[in-house]
């Protein structure tokens, strides 16, 4: 009799779980994936070829950094999902926060934890000049764009005549970063083929999706509403939002989020309001023109992408939760008395079962890519082989 | 008879509430007419809406809710007076999934009128 019950209670945990015709329209919204190359306006040089090629040879350069010692990719590391792996990334000193992943990172609107940047190109000169970081200053880096020969050329193929101004220097570096960054695409995944599957009734490709995952995507979709906010193929809605984890970072100091993020954003001379912004009609800034600051925004965090997070731990702004099961126990158990008293009424604790929790991390983990699908070019400093291009003027 | 008289002289200040360029939303209160028009919503994007409201207030402003979670948007929208009462908001926002209201604030003679109506985003 109990086996009879068992068996009974093991059945209805496994059964084929089936999709409405709601539940299959939120599946599609979540793709399709990979989506096509929009250039961003802002960014002149944003798809362009030798502008790509230039963003790279920097991202690797280490003489970006005061010390000569730290380029982009100390902390953006390839065979990482673009992370480090750390809980708070380490540059010249420790900083507050973790190292976001920069795939799929041009499908953003705001940029960092605390959305203190309205584009790619003006993101990446904040770790470039952050003393804690790169440590850099315009100074060194028009220097180094002036008188190392393979970067002049590229600079001048990329750019024409390089600007005498140190600052222009520094965000022609920073769009070529952008150009490259935007390159960065995660894969195609198992919950995309299911995706695709569904959306065209191919009962096969259905099929071959794990019937964990597929539970485990119902939880996201219904009990969890994980997908009030981690919506669209990138599985973001690109803003900010207070999950409860303390934003004490030592005695005496806190990390204000988002409050933050706006001050800076509207006090930066590289947003796209200010002059750097190449989309002449400035259309790009709607979000910096009309964004709000309340007081709500105390402690809130951008909403990353859930897509390759098996392979971004540890989660969080400061990296708090080691692992992808601690961050669905820290959904399943959370206390509406950690969120802000006037901040949002989204969260409740999900009470999730250990089937649940394990559903749920089945279909996170099936947004994964079979990665390695970075080469890195090597670069030969061919570029300086044109003496025309290649001495500083 | 005079009844009729009267709701014929009131139809035509009823029908002149337009608002060109294809169907519209209508919101209604005892004293105002909104009609409002988007483009079809997606989570996380900003857009714009067009109306006008009859009769024209002195002073409009638009906003948006949602109650469920008691937050509003993460963008102060701006109102573009277009002429005839005629109107238009951009840098609005939903950026969650669920039911939206949006909020036309009427300001006229010192006094104002709050009209909203539900949006339903999936």
């Amino acid at each position: 009799m109990r086996r009879g019950l068992l068996f009974l209670l093991l059945a209805a945990a496994q059964a084929a779980h089936a999709f409405t015709e709601a539940q299959t329209r939120a599946v599609a919204s979540h793709g399709p994936w990979p989506p096509a190359f929009k250039a961003d306006p802002s960014n002149r040089v944003s798809g362009n070829r030798q502008a790509i090629d230039l963003g790279e040879r920097l991202f690797f350069e280490r003489r970006l950094s005061a010390n000569g010692a730290f380029p982009c990719s100390r902390c953006h590391l390839p065979e990482r999902n673009w992370t480090d792996g750390e809980a708070r990334a380490r540059g010249l000193a420790l900083t507050d926060r973790n190292t976001p992943s920069l795939a799929n990172v041009r499908l953003q609107r705001w940029f960092g934890w605390g959305g203190a940047h309205d584009s790619l190109w003006s993101q990446g000169i904040r770790p470039i000049l952050d003393a804690k970081e790169m440590g850099s200053s315009a100074a060194q880096v028009a220097k180094l764009m002036r008188e190392d020969p393979d970067l002049a050329c590229r600079h001048r193929k990329v750019f024409g005549t390089p600007s005498p101004d140190d600052e222009q220097l520094l965000v022609d570096v920073a769009k070529a970063l952008a150009a490259f960054q935007e390159t960065l695409v995660s894969g195609r995944t198992a919950f995309d083929e299911f995706r695709d599957a569904l959306v065209k009734g191919d009962k096969a490709g259905i099929a071959k999706y794990p019937e964990s995952a597929k539970r485990g995507l119902g939880i996201f979709l219904g009990k969890g509403s994980c997908s009030t906010c981690h919506v669209g193929p990138a599985f973001t809605n690109g803003e900010f939002h207070d999950t409860g984890i303390p934003f004490f970072i030592e005695r005496g100091r806190v990390d204000p989020g988002r409050h933050e993020g706006i001050k800076k954003l509207l006090s930066s001379k590289f947003n796209l309001l200010g002059p750097y912004n190449d989309d002449e009609k400035h259309a790009t800034a709607t979000g910096t023109r009309h964004v709000l600051l309340e007081h709500r925004n105390f402690g809130e965090f951008r909403t990353p992408s859930l897509r390759n997070l098996a392979l971004t731990a540890p989660y969080m702004h400061n990296g708090r939760l080691a692992t992808l099961r601690d961050v669905v126990n820290h959904y399943s158990t959370i206390s509406p008395d950690r969120l802000h008293s006037d901040g949002e009424a989204i969260l409740k604790p999900l009470k999730l079962s250990q089937q649940e929790t394990q559903d749920l991390l089945a279909f996170l983990e099936s947004l994964q890519d079979g990665g390695g699908n970075y080469r890195r070019k090597a670069f030969a400093g061919d570029c300086g082989r044109d003496a025309a291009f290649s001495r500083p003027q | 008879m005079k009844r009729w008289l009267l709701l014929a002289l009131l139809a035509p200040a009823a029908q002149a509430c337009e608002l060109p360029g294809g169907a519209a939303q209508e919101v209604k209160s005892a004293t105002s007419t909104i009609l409002y028009r988007m483009a079809p919503l997606r989570v996380g994007e900003h857009f714009a809406v067009e109306f006008a409201v009859c009769p024209a207030p002195e002073a409009v402003k638009v906003d948006a809710w949602m109650p469920e979670h008691r937050h509003g948007m993460n963008y102060r929208p701006t109102v573009v007076a277009q002429g005839g009462g005629r109107y238009r908001a951009e840098g609005l926002m939903f950026h969650m999934a669920g039911r939206w209201e949006l909020v036309f604030e009427l300001r006229s003679k010192g006094k104002t009128e709050r009209l909203a109506h539900s949006v339903r985003l999936e």
